[in-house]
């Protein structure tokens, strides 16, 4: 089933955080802009994955789900690349094709089926956001 | 013994002496760091300090100003316009030095420290031993040819011959003359910070400086590799960055 959603919780927050310091923060700089996406947009869905790509630039998963109507669409979805997947407990393994999984995502504003991931629910149960949500609270030794 | 011959003797070696006394041991770099930003509740003093003005000249500084808008503009349509991250192209120098938040690993040696970039698996080789080459013999690439050397504590890290085609701080243009200098220090043993200063006698009507701070990571950290071998963004007939939809 496909919920459109137009959210402000705290992941949104987060989450469009993340990408403002990626994009303007100087001066580190990152891989591309989460232009094409539209990140006050949430979709979820619920289906099957047909292919989890651990690769760079970025991880993919790819996905069966049901739209409203019942009729299984096909879903290319973007994560983070495995380094910043893993700092934020991904692994390689977390998911495979036959999985059912949930997955909130920021959907293309071309309106093609297809986005980027803000927080999957794997089979167990787990959450796995994309990406380290905060960083840290430091706590640097000084001399 | 002749205590004439003694004295001079000693007199002569006295500085050597001397010097190999009080010459301690540079710190040690060597390690992965994490790009930090100092969030609340973090010491101002480990926070790296704002960057300088970044003043191209006018007939470079007038495009450089077009483009930003054109990118800016596009951003409000909901368009991202072509760039090298489109490309799936590795950052070289400086940049690579600091790429969202992947981390960077330092192997520092007696004659060399090598900087290691997580994103794209970026390297960078300073030699210590060797003094910097004539800028006409030195092939123009990513990485250019790095040097360093220790003032105090800190490493300092002179590099030339990066090309223009690579894409520059803040994405300025920069000439073949660019000239790049990292001074690596450590703030306390978890805190580093790298001053980068970038020079262009062509480009800019000043040098510009910033600084990158690090973290260390935990010592069990294990670098992750970085093939770009899934690059789903393409460049479509209007110079804008699309993505690559699965069907199945």
């Amino acid at each position: 089933m496909r919920i459109l959603h137009a959210f402000r919780t705290g992941l949104c927050a987060v989450v469009l955080a993340l990408a403002a310091t990626f994009v303007l923060a100087s001066p580190v700089w990152a891989h591309h802009s989460f232009t094409m996406f539209d990140m006050t947009k949430h979709i979820t869905l619920n289906g099957t994955v047909t292919s989890f790509e651990w690769t760079n630039p970025h991880a993919y998963i790819e996905i069966d789900a049901p739209d409203e109507k019942g009729a299984t669409k096909h879903w290319s979805i973007e994560l983070g690349s495995p380094s910043i997947l893993m700092q934020s407990g991904w692994k390689f393994s977390s998911i495979k094709a036959g999985d059912k999984v949930t997955l909130i995502i920021n959907p293309l504003k071309s309106g093609q089926n297809g986005g980027f991931l803000s927080q999957a629910t794997l089979p167990d149960g787990k959450v796995l956001f994309n990406g380290p949500r905060q960083e840290a609270p430091p706590a640097p030794t000084q001399k | 013994m002749n205590l004439k011959i003694y004295t001079a003797t000693l007199l002569a070696f006295a500085p050597a002496i001397l010097n190999a006394q009080s010459a301690a041991p540079p710190p040690d770099l060597t390690g992965v760091w994490g790009i930090y930003r100092g969030g609340p509740g973090s010491d101002p003093k480990f926070r790296p300090p704002a960057p300088s003005p970044l003043v191209l000249k006018p007939e470079y500084d007038k495009p450089y100003q077009e483009r930003r808008a054109a990118e800016s503009a596009a951003a409000q349509r909901g368009e991202q316009l072509a760039n090298t991250g489109a490309q799936c192209i590795p950052y070289g120098v400086p940049t690579m030095m600091a790429v969202a938040i992947y981390p960077v690993e330092i192997i520092q040696t007696p004659k060399q420290v090598t900087i290691i970039s997580e994103a794209f698996s970026e390297v960078r080789r300073v030699y210590l031993d060797r003094p910097q080459a004539k800028l006409e013999d030195v092939a123009p690439g990513y990485y250019g040819r790095s040097v360093g050397h220790w003032e105090g504590d800190t490493l300092v890290v002179d590099t030339i011959g990066i090309k223009p085609k690579v894409s520059g701080y803040r994405g300025m243009p920069h000439s073949p003359q660019m000239h790049v200098t990292d001074r690596l220090g450590l703030l306390s043993p978890e805190i580093l910070h790298d001053q980068i200063t970038i020079e262009d006698p062509v480009v800019l009507e000043k040098p510009v400086t910033y600084t990158v701070a690090y973290k260390r990571m935990p010592a069990d950290y294990e670098m992750v590799e970085f093939v770009c071998d899934n690059n789903r963004e393409y460049v479509d007939e209007n110079g804008i960055v699309r993505l690559k939809l699965h069907d199945k």
